[in-house]
This record gives structure tokens, sequence and C-alpha cells, in this order.
């Protein structure tokens, strides 16, 4: 067996790999690189744990070879947050209080992340239908498409806090 | 997963190079959403080489040439999903691929990949059947164009030689006022494997007299074709509830003709009857285009 060099971008930082063909995507995120926040479910496609966006769009990286994402670009729950200042979306996970036992929630997030990046007024149905390939075990969806369809108001009420706070001062 | 050697050819001649010298030991990866859960089964015969074909560029796309409509092997489920060509040219392959998996499935597997993995439940074939396709097979001897309904011949089993690649599928579009429809039942939404499906396109015209109808079951006989039979029992009728029944009672029919009664012998026959009606019900609510 051949090992594969591979170049991709994780969370914005550029990785020069050598990797052996048969590993996942998911595989080498947790084991090689240690990026452990995205989990690992069913391998088979079914639970939508292991989502990550593959070039901007959610794709379950169990389901994706290692040496394909050469040249590509990967984002993870790693990298949602911004330093220390959480995503407007984590932060409406939070207020909403849409984890539970929290495996599902990296993947459900990054299915999310995927919406509401190509449409930040998403109605319920489309929520719904992002997350569809999502399964929570502890089956605490409302709270989890509450947190989804608040995550704009969640920035503005952010943002106007924040000029209230600069007002006082 | 078991160890493979892997090969990502950046054209499509270098691919049927690599198919050529690999011999029957090699296994195409394109989205790889049925190839690797395959790969992982502990029990599977694994293969010596993986072809990935993800990167030729060349095999992506929709264009339309003339009265057809052309699809890369590469194109994946929420590409067609979202193509305007599509929408207006062949709006049942729209809904099917609008229920396949899951959205991180749709983003990854491809048209060429369900065509070739020939699941009895390969939610694309029934529409690309009603929709006349013709698929291109390339391997390093050439070139071959043929009818999708002569590709098939059981379950995960098809003609393709192993040296060959699925290029593309092209099909007539569907002239404004033909109407069409897929419906598909499965056990929930989402990620569901279809237990039975039907696709349907039906010409009515002026007169409101059924010209044309293609009708084809997925899931239902041991490989895919159209029911002749129902189809003739609609043609030249009016568009009717009682017609549409009698067309699903025969279909119904047909297919217990090929599988015998069996144990789900008595589930499948009154749904596909009424999936069947449902399809065209479907197709005469639909807004005529133009």
């Amino acid at each position: 067996m051949n090992t594969v060099a591979i170049s991709v971008t994780i969370n914005s930082r550029r990785y020069q790999l050598m990797i052996k063909p048969n590993v996942t995507l998911l595989e080498m995120l947790r084991e090689e690189l240690g990026l452990t926040g995205t989990k690992c479910g069913c391998e088979v496609g079914e639970c939508g744990a292991c989502t990550v966006l593959l070039n901007g769009r959610p794709v379950n990286s169990c389901l994706v070879l290692a040496p394909q994402v050469d040249g590509q670009e990967v984002v993870t729950v790693e990298g949602l947050a911004q330093g220390k200042s959480l995503d407007p979306l984590q932060e409406s996970f939070l207020d909403h209080d849409a984890v539970h036992c929290g495996f599902c929630t990296p993947g459900i997030l990054m299915s999310a992340k995927g919406l509401l990046d190509h449409s930040s007024n998403p109605t319920e149905v489309e929520v719904r239908t992002a997350i569809s390939g999502n399964l929570c075990r502890c089956s605490g969806y409302q709270q989890i498409v509450d947190a989804i369809k608040d995550a704009k108001q969640t920035t503005d009420q952010k943002e106007k806090r924040r000029v209230h706070a600069d007002t006082k001062t | 997963m078991k160890p493979f050697d892997y090969f990502s050819p950046a054209s499509l001649t270098e691919a049927c190079g690599v198919l050529a010298q690999s011999g029957n030991d090699a296994r195409i990866l394109a989205g790889g959403t049925d190839v690797l859960v395959e790969l992982r089964k502990p029990s599977a015969h694994s293969p010596k080489s993986i072809i990935d074909i993800s990167r030729i560029l060349s095999l992506k796309g929709i264009t339309e040439t003339g009265d057809s409509i052309v699809i890369g092997a590469l194109t994946t489920h929420d590409e067609i999903y979202r193509s305007q060509l599509v929408a207006r040219y062949a709006s049942l392959l729209r809904s099917a691929v609008a229920t396949i998996g899951s959205p991180q499935i749709r983003n990854r597997g491809t048209i060429g990949g369900n065509i070739m993995n020939a699941a009895a439940c390969a939610d694309t074939v029934p529409p690309l059947l009603a929709l006349n396709a013709h698929i291109t097979l390339k391997s390093v001897s050439g070139e071959r164009e043929l009818a999708l309904a002569d590709f098939f011949v059981k379950p995960y089993v098809t003609i393709a030689r192993k040296d060959e690649v699925l290029t593309g599928i092209r099909f007539p579009k569907l002239d404004p006022g033909v109407r069409s429809s897929f419906v598909k039942l499965g056990r929930r939404n989402a990620l569901s494997i279809s237990r039975l499906s039907v696709a349907v396109v039906l010409r009515i015209n002026s007169a409101n007299v059924i010209e044309e109808v293609r009708i084809v079951p997925g899931a239902a006989f041991p490989s895919w074709q159209r029911v002749g039979e129902a189809e003739e029992l609609l043609v030249g009728q009016h568009p009717s509830r009682e017609a549409f029944i009698k067309a699903g009672k025969k279909v119904s029919e047909i297919m217990i003709s090929y599988s015998g009664r069996r144990w789900s012998t008595e589930y499948k026959e009154p749904v596909v009857a009424v999936l069947v009606r449902r399809a065209l019900e479907l197709c005469v609510s639909q807004e005529k285009t133009a």
C-alpha cells in the first residue's frame, strides 16, 4: 500500500501530511491531528455525528477518504469559535439549552453552519431539513431547532448589548 | 479498512489507463457514500486498488445540447437538485434526488455512483428510465453509448465491463406541458432506503386525452422496467381517478407475475397500486408550464 502526500486547509490552517489511503477524513482529524471535536458515531453515514464542512458544504467525514481532501478546505467544530469568542450559533445553543449529552452537538453545529452560511434567515422547514441527517440520541430536537432559528437574532442581540455597554461607558 | 493501492487520476484518459492495468480487482471511487460503507465491512472482499475519479472535473456539471440534457457522472445529487435545467426539463429527477439520503449524502453522492452501484432502490434510476436516458461508458478501447434500459442485469449487476467508467447521462428534454412526478415510500423521510417508488411521465393533449405515459416503478421488479401493460390502459383515455386506479392495479399484477407471492406481497401489492395512482394524480394536479 502506498502512502499519499496531501495538502489540506483545516480551520484556516494549512497542513502538509503523508497519510495511508485507507484512512477516512474522520480518522485523520481525530487520530492524526487530535481534532477530537468531530465525533465518531455509526461510521456508515447514518448518524451525522462526524459532520464537517468540506468546501463550505456539510458532509459525513466517515464517508470521505482522507486523500480525497487534498487541495480542499475543511472546517470542523474547532473552527467555529474565533479565539475566545464563540460563534453566534454556539451562543444560541447555550441560550436555548440545546445541548444534552453533547455527542451530536458538533455534527449538528456544522450542519446548521452550512445552512446559515447560505441562507441567513431560514424557515423552520429549512432548518429541519438541514439537520435531517443528524441524530440526537437525547431527542432534544426542539431546542436545537429553536437555537438554529434564533442564531441570527443572537448575533443582533449581542450587537445591541455591546452598543448598550458602549454607551454606558 | 483493509489496505489498498490508491490512484487519483487527473484526467479521464489517465483513469481509463489505470483501470485497464488494474484488471478485475479495482473499484472506482466517486462520492464514496456507497463504496466507503462497503470497504469498512469486515466480511467484504476488498479490492486491491481504489481508483478515485473525484478529481476529474470534466465529469462534473449539467449542460444542454439541442434537445438533450447531459449530466456528468460526477455531478452530485445536490447539484442536480439546484439545477435550473433539471427543474425545467426533468422535474421528476429533481423530486427524486431531493429524497436521497440526507443533506450530507446529497453533497457527496453522485448520479454516476447511484447508477453504477445498481441497488434495486437507487432513486435516480426510475426517473432516468422514464426520461429514456442513455449513458456513456469509456475505456481504453473506446466509448459506447447505450440505453439505460439495457444496462441493468439484476440488482448490483450491470453489463459494464471492469475496464469501463461511466462518464455521463443524456436524456431528451421533456417538452413544456408534459408533466412528470416521482413518489417514494420509505420508513421515514431522511436517510431512508426506498421500499417502493414510482416515476411517471405523462402527456395530455388539448382535448384532455392521455397521449403518452411512461410508468417506472423502483424496487418492485428484479430489474427496472417500464410497465407497458399499464401504460396501454391509459393511452387514449381521459385522465381520471378510475383510470389511474386501474393502471395501478395492473402494475401491481405485473409485479407479482415476476416476483411470485412472497412474504412481502401482501404489503407491496396494494402499496404499488396506490403509489402509481398518486404519481399519476400528482402529474395532473401540476400547473402546465406552457
